[in-house]
């Protein structure tokens, strides 16, 4: 079976380094970029079958990042894990700018400190759900 | 009936005095001792209806007897007119108000009153002046006292007695304050010397023992300035407001600290999840015995831990409050200073640090430390700037500039520039557009030192163009704070 595919997009190299580390010693392949402009580029060429994806960075931010992959024909189906230190219930409220914004939700959101069993499991649902997908998508 | 003569005939045969009799613009009696009315004129019938044959007490207020004090009476013994304010009944039997005058007739000028007349005027449109204006002073919404130069309250509307109580006659001081002597910066005292209005914030305790804070007006009630003999004072109620300000002050410190927390709850976790990885690949390194891969975790490790440093050393340098320590320094040694600190730093990432010196700036009073503090940030700022941007060569320009009586610093970059978004958002409290790198805290410091240098920040950007940042320091209000701080520390 080959190795599923994931991209980190952080503009912390600490971070990159602890997921691709966490990720590394669980079979998969990774990609990392350090700002969304980046991020965005590499996930055109190599199509990941997931994405981690950090809120705030400079240039531009992963919210925005965000809504150009879920406008993205093509990468709008990849599922999409937000890793932030932002407050997901009091400083920036997800649901309701998806909402908003008419763009479906983030997969899953993780605040940092991650807790890696969580994470690899968390990780590893999505990528068969996805498959699954895939595979009901054939059939029919 | 019993008419007085004239000495050469009947009052009624002379024309002249017939006519002005009935002419005058008054309602004329004349009364002998037994209060008949004896003579009247037109305009006294038309006012008060017949009379002929009646008694003045009947005439003017309906009654069978003479009026209590009946001011007649007190001038048929004395011999001296007198001036009284009467209320009655008109011809209609509908309520009257009248100034009456009485005056002693006598045959000769030595004799005795033989008769009365009786001079009076309708009132009742003063009277519902007076009315009204009492109504007015009464309800109007604030407190109104007059007070004399011993300030004590000789007038006081309903509206300033429900409040504070029964006031005439009581010193104002004690009314408005419950104080025994007279208030320190007494408004009115001023008014009374100068004869001008002043305004003032005061506060005073109601008879509820409540507290009251209201705005005072105080202003001479007289027309000639040089002797004043009254104050009067005006006062709007500003408890409720007071009290919203208050709330409103109070919620925003809340939001303040919460938004404080959120940042730094923000800072500490994305430090965590670095000490966490650093952990989690120093074990990985220990599981396998890999030294290369130990050391990168232990790097990780030391980098989480200096953030954590760094980050509680700006956050306290934030907090603090410290007072700004003034020396006479020159503003250029500050920048050259700067410019030899940072000119490595930016020629490693391809950029060029200058500074574009007033060479006529003298020495002034500044915080070397907090100005140190401000250039930094401005300066470390510029760099990351010039880096973000696309540009191939990058400068940073260090100016400062004497004009005005202005002094000021200017930090220009060529760099990446901010759209109106970053700009609104600059001075928040743990904004970065660093990502992990930033702290969030170092422009609001260097807002906080200038600010309490007395000066302002303001900055100027453009997306893509780069951005200025100026502190403009009042030379004025530096030379002020260093002598207030000379002041202080000679124990004066």
């Amino acid at each position: 079976m080959s190795k599923k595919n994931i991209l980190i997009v952080d503009d912390e190299p600490d971070v990159v380094a602890y997921l691709s580390a966490v990720l590394e010693s669980h079979n998969f392949s990774l990609y990392s970029a350090e700002n969304a402009e980046a991020g965005l580029k590499l996930a055109e060429e190599v199509h990941p079958d997931l994405i981690c994806l950090d809120i705030m960075m400079p240039k531009e931010s992963g919210i925005s990042m965000y809504t150009k992959l879920r406008r993205t024909s093509e990468l709008g189906d990849i599922p999409v894990v937000i890793i932030s230190g932002v407050e997901q219930a009091g400083e920036f409220n997800f649901r309701k700018f998806v909402k908003d914004k008419k763009i479906p939700p983030p997969d899953f959101y993780f605040e940092k400190p991650i807790d890696v069993d969580n994470f690899i499991a968390e990780i590893k649902r999505l990528l068969s759900r996805r498959k699954q997908n895939k595979t009901k998508g054939r059939l029919s | 009936m019993n008419r007085p003569k004239l000495i050469n005939g009947d009052i009624s045969d002379h024309w002249f005095y017939r006519e002005l009799f009935q002419q005058v613009p008054f309602n004329v009696a004349v009364i002998d001792r037994d209060y008949n009315i004896i003579e009247a004129n037109d305009n006294f019938t038309d006012y008060f209806g017949k009379w002929q044959g009646k008694k003045c007490y009947k005439v003017y207020k309906n009654l069978d007897y003479p009026c209590l004090g009946c001011n007649a009476r007190l001038t048929f013994e004395d011999g001296r007119p007198r001036v009284s304010d009467e209320s009655g009944v008109d011809q209609h039997g509908k309520e009257a108000h009248y100034v009456l005058h009485t005056a002693p007739l006598r045959e000769d000028r030595h004799g005795p009153v033989k008769y009365i007349i009786e001079m009076s005027r309708d009132v009742i449109e003063t009277k519902n002046w007076q009315m009204e204006y009492q109504i007015l002073f009464d309800r109007v919404p604030c407190y109104i006292t007059i007070i004399d130069r011993n300030f004590k309250i000789i007038r006081a509307n309903e509206n300033f007695r429900n409040s504070f109580g029964d006031v005439t006659g009581r010193q104002c001081y004690e009314v408005y304050k419950k104080r025994r002597t007279r208030c320190p910066n007494c408004p009115a005292a001023r008014t009374f010397r100068d004869g001008k209005v002043h305004h003032s914030d005061q506060v005073g305790i109601k008879k509820s023992g409540e507290k009251a804070n209201y705005v005072l007006t105080t202003s001479p009630l007289s027309r000639d300035i040089t002797e004043i003999a009254h104050v009067i004072e005006i006062s709007i109620d500003v408890t409720d407001l007071k009290k919203l300000e208050k709330e409103a002050i109070e919620a925003e410190r809340l939001a303040a600290v919460g938004q404080t927390v959120a940042g730094l709850a923000h800072s500490i976790k994305n430090i965590l999840m670095g000490l966490e990885g650093g952990m989690y690949i120093v074990g990985k390194g220990l599981k396998k015995n890999n030294k290369q891969i130990l050391d990168q975790g232990w790097e990780m490790l030391e980098r989480n831990f200096n953030k954590t440093t760094s980050l509680v050393k700006d956050f306290l340098s934030f907090a603090k409050g410290r007072l700004p320590e003034l020396e006479m320094v020159n503003p250029n040694d500050l920048v050259q200073e700067i410019v030899g600190l940072y000119q490595d730093v930016a020629g490693d990432v391809g950029v060029s640090l200058a500074a574009d010196l007033d060479r006529k700036i003298k020495k002034i009073p500044l915080d070397p430390k907090g100005i140190h503090t401000c250039l930094t940030n401005l300066v470390s700022n510029a760099i990351d700037a010039c880096r973000m941007s696309d540009k191939k060569t990058n400068e940073v320009c260090i100016s400062t500039a004497d004009k005005k009586g202005v002094l000021s610093f200017t930090v220009s970059d060529s760099g990446s520039g901010m759209d109106s978004e970053i700009k609104r958002k600059v001075f928040t409290t743990f904004f970065t557009t660093k990502g992990g790198q930033g702290t969030g805290l170092g422009l609001l410091t260097t807002r906080k030192i200038v600010k309490e240098h007395g000066g302002k920040i303001t900055v100027y950007s453009r997306k893509g163009q780069g951005t200025r940042f100026r502190m403009a320091f009042p030379k004025k209000r530096l030379y002020t704070l260093y002598n207030k701080d000379d002041a202080d520390n000679s124990g004066e």
